[in-house]
Formats: structure tokens, sequence, C-alpha cells
């Protein structure tokens, strides 16, 4: 049986990977253009300045290239450069502040991050009108909980994996999805039912 | 899948399975799926509302074209390319001093080493680091060891030479040794019994119990280790436990070093080891009891107190972290007499009065709420 192979990204990383390692420039060019997008994405929950994100992305690649010879063969290779650039970005973020001689407001920074409804997924009025308030609901929640939610639902990160870039315990990180989806639930719960009860008394 | 026969909307949304289906199915989930909803088409309706909530939530992204990626990544080939032919001419090293990840990975590597040699140097001998040695049983150098079975059917008390004492329960059998001449102190159990261990930390006490080791340096623990039970239990009462797996890898460094690792426990705290599972769950004991002496035990009489406050000084009682959303819960006023209640009542009680819920969660005491201000 031969399983398509695209399926399988986080083992064609791998090898790509090994092979950045051992010093590929078609790997290095594959490996960028690959991850550009997502890294860029997650960058841009940093810092609103398009030109500093990219340039971020470029910093990390040239600095992982740099010191290929001292890395692990053996790495999540996703994760491990979602982590390393939220480390450069808030390293030079801070550093920057320090420079302007502004406070870098609280040391994690910011994640800014906005949901949006596409419409055209949608058949039913009823439903618009709820993806509408859970919407509004994660707009809503605290910058930890709204970071665990977008590496977990929309990076598609495991547990461990989001605990290495958030750097924090996979024990923290479970706290904040739990309570994070708990209160989107129970909010949302209460909406079904206001909903209902307005069609009612309609 | 019988997990999902009770799943609303909002929890389909949030499945991990159910998004991976709809975001990016294979064959195997699509039929999963499709098979499961022929068997309960009373929640097709459910499914398709959280599909479309699913499909249709987005992140806004900014905006990158294909073509801007592109020449991004020309750019730093260009670069990493120049800068190969730069380091060949010159000295190499330089640079890589120079670099900012280097002095990060450097001061890391030396505090890591620095912390290792500290915690480590304190009369081991060389064999004892961790990685020389692959021996995953420990070894006793020339120690007889003392067995005994409780054939009674009343607990029975062993005094240790170093002052511990050991309430095995009827059934079980401890085997150690009857100095402790080494750098640890270990012994074996089969069954259950209570553990007050006299303080030494210089000199670690060890329980292997099946699969689990349990390591202290000076507290009172109860472990459950039968041979048939498909469990093994950790209780602790005072002080603080670590327990790993004899499988552990480094199993040798973390018995050996000075501090504690791998899963600690607090008081109140319990780890269940599945060992048909191979999995560790930490969770907190049945009747959490205060942990800190009589004298000090605060008044749980709260009058338009806050009930974040309420929270942390119960959590401080009971050695038991709470976790709460501070800023949410200092709006929730919460009068109240809870001191004769145990544990478990006193936090339902303030969470009815707040509207808040709780959950025991790794150990630890979550409270989910939506804050007081209308």
């Amino acid at each position: 049986m031969n399983l398509s192979l695209h399926r399988f990204d986080a083992s064609d990383d791998t090898m790509i990977w090994q092979r950045f390692i051992a010093g590929e420039e078609s790997a290095f060019d594959q490996l960028m253009s690959s991850h550009f997008r997502a890294l860029f994405h997650y960058g841009s929950k940093f810092s609103r300045d398009k030109e500093f994100v990219k340039d971020s992305i470029q910093d990390l690649f040239l600095i992982l290239w740099e010191k290929r010879n001292n890395l692990s063969t053996d790495i999540a290779v996703k994760p491990y450069m979602m982590a390393s650039l939220r480390r450069l970005m808030h390293r030079s973020m801070t550093s920057q502040s320090r420079l302007l001689d502004e406070p870098f407001e609280n040391q994690e920074g910011t994640f800014e991050i906005e949901f949006s409804v596409e419409q055209e997924y949608i058949e039913h009025e009823s439903t618009l009108v709820l993806t509408g308030k859970l919407q509004k609901l994660l707009d809503e929640l605290p910058r930890r909980q709204k970071e665990v939610i977008y590496l977990k639902f929309f990076q598609e990160l495991e547990r461990n994996q989001i605990s290495e870039i958030m750097d924090v315990s996979p024990q923290t990180v479970s706290n904040l999805l739990q309570i994070a989806i708990k209160q989107l639930q129970k909010h949302w719960k209460a909406e079904f039912l206001t909903l209902f009860l307005i069609h009612l008394f309609i | 899948m019988d997990q999902y026969k009770n799943f609303k909307v909002e929890d389909f949304v949030w499945d991990t399975f159910f998004r991976q289906w709809i975001l990016s199915p294979t064959r195997e989930s699509d039929l999963a799926w499709n098979q499961w909803l022929t068997e309960n088409p009373e929640t097709s309706a459910l499914v398709r509302q959280a599909r479309e909530v699913v499909l249709s939530l987005h992140v806004k992204e900014p905006r990158l074209s294909d073509e801007e990626i592109r020449l991004a990544v020309q750019n730093t080939l260009a670069i990493a390319r120049k800068r190969r032919i730069e380091e060949t001419d010159e000295d190499r090293p330089k640079r890589i001093y120079r670099s900012i990840w280097f002095q990060v990975a450097a001061s890391v590597a030396i505090l890591l080493v620095a912390g290792w040699w500290l915690q480590s140097h304190r009369g081991q001998s060389l064999a004892d680091r961790p990685g020389n040695s692959t021996i995953d049983q420990p070894l006793f150098a020339g120690t007889e060891l003392i067995e005994k079975v409780n054939k009674t059917d009343v607990p029975l008390r062993i005094q240790l030479a170093d002052n511990s004492a050991i309430t095995l329960t009827p059934g079980s059998s401890l085997r150690y040794p009857e100095t402790f001449p080494g750098a640890k102190r270990e012994v074996y159990l089969e069954g259950e019994a209570f553990f007050d261990i006299a303080k030494d930390p210089d000199h670690p006490f060890l329980v292997y119990a099946n699969e689990l080791v349990t390591k202290v340096l000076g507290t009172s623990f109860i472990i459950k280790a039968y041979e048939r039970s498909r469990e093994v239990t950790v209780e602790v009462k005072t002080g603080r436990v670590s327990v790993f797996a004899k499988s552990d890898p480094d199993l040798q460094a973390k018995i050996t070093r000075r501090e504690l690792e791998g899963v600690i426990l607090s008081p109140n705290q319990k780890i269940i080891f599945e060992r048909d599972q191979i999995r560790m769950v930490k969770t907190l004991v049945e009747n959490p009891e205060i942990i800190v002496p009589k004298s000090q035990i605060p008044h749980f009489e709260f009058e338009d107190t806050p009930a974040s406050e309420a929270f942390a000084s119960i959590g401080k009682a009971y050695g038991i972290d709470i976790l709460f959303d501070e800023e949410l819960l200092s709006g929730c006023p919460l009068t109240a007499r809870l001191d004769n209640q145990p544990l478990h009542e006193k936090l339902s009680i303030i969470c009815k009065a707040v509207e808040a819920s709780y959950e025991v969660l790794d150990g630890q005491i979550i409270i989910h709420s939506r804050g007081c201000r209308n």
C-alpha cells in the first residue's frame, strides 16, 4: 500500500531539517519557504510591523544556518522554529524599547489576535449569529489564553510543543486551555439560551 | 467514539478529532465519522452546525503574497551564501562568539553546569553520575536485606535504623537493610504501608514499589502497591515527595541527586500510576487535611471578603494550589463561616455564593468564574 506522503508533514519536515543541518542549500530554501507563512502569522501577533516580522524570520533562519552544527537532528521542527522566533522577537523588542528609553509593556509582550467569521461557510442564519458570539468571546479572552487557543486549535500543536513555545510548564498550558475553553463553552451556552428565549417571544 | 454521544455544539467545536476531520479530513476519519453519524442520526443537526462554526471561524492574518515569501527566501539565502564565503576567509570562531545566540547558550550552559555541580558534588563517586550508569535495578553493595512480612491482621510498625517508622498493612511486606551505610536509604515495598521518614536531606530515602520509585528527604506518606492491583498510588501527608517510574531512563541520576525531581507531590496530593497504561495521574487525596500547625489555622470566617482572598487563604491552609483569575474574583464579595466543613464543601459553598465552579486537575484546583460585576 502506498499511502500518500503529503499527509505526513512532520516526517517530511524532519527529513528537510536533517538535510538543512547537513548544510544543503536546497533544504534551506525548502524549509524557509514551507514555514514562512506560518511563522509570519505567528510573529505578527507580537508586532504589527510587517517588515519587522519578516526581518525577524530572516534573522532566525540565518542564525539557525550559522549554528546548524550544534543543532539537534531530532526535534519537532515547527514548534522549535516558532519558539525560537518568539524568543528572538521578544529579545529584540525588549532591547529596542530599552534604546528608546521606553518601558517595554510587560515582560511577556503582547499577543494581538483577532478572529473573524467567514460567511461563505455558513448556510443558516442562526449559525451565523452564534459564530459571531463565539468570535466576540474569543476576542475577549485574556492574552495568554488566546495564545494557547491559537497554538492549539489554529496551529494544531500539542501540549508539550505549546509549553516549549510559550516557555511555561505543560501543566500551565493545560490549565490555560481548560480555563479558556470552559469560559467559551459556558458563555456560549448562556447565549444559546437567550437566543432560544428571544425566538419564543417573537 | 461513545464520548461523543452527549456532545453539544460547543463541545464539538473544541474537540481536536472533530476539528481535524472537518479541517483536514482523511479517508480514515471520514469513515469513522460517517459511520458514527449513521449510527447516531439524531446528532446530525448538531454536527452540521458545529461544522459550519469550525469552518467559518478564522484568525485574521495579515496579507502576505507568495511573491513576498519567494523574495524573502531568496534574499535570506543570498545573505547566507555571502556569509559562507566570508567565513572561509575570516576567522570563524570570532563571529560565533559575537552572536547573541552563542552568548545566551553559553550562559545557560554555564548555569546548568554550575547547578549540576553544586547539586551533585556532595560526596558522590564518578560512577553515580547520570549517563555513566546503565543499572536499572538499585544495587546494595554487600548489604543484607531483612524481609518483614505482616502475617497478622493488624498493622505492623517497623522501626528502621535511621529512626524512620513504617507501618505495614496486613499482608504486605517490606525489605530493608539493617543499617544505611551509603548515601541513600533504600527499601522495597510490596503492598501498602504508611511511611514516616526521619529528616535527613543528605541521605535521600527511596521506596521501590512495583514500577514506581518514591524519593523523599523526610516526610510522611502512604504507598499502595499491591502485586495484583492495576494501580500503584502514593499519597502525601506532610513534606514533599518525588515519584518516578522505574523505567525512567534517567533513573540513576534522579535517585542520586540531592534534590527532588520527577513528579513532585505536596501534602494532600496523590499520584496514581496506571500499570497497564504506564501513565501517571496526579490528583488530590480524597479528604484533604489542613497542613499548617493548629495554632496557625486561620479562621475561615468571611465577611464581605473578596472571594479571591478566601480561596488564597484556603489554598494556603491546605497546601493546595488553587488557580483562579485574581482580577475577576476580587470583585466577588463573600460572607460565610466555613470553619468546620471539609475542603470540598468549603469550595462548593463559596462557588455557589459567587456563581463559580471548580474542578480538580493535576493535583490542583481550578476555579471557573465569570466575575461578579454586573
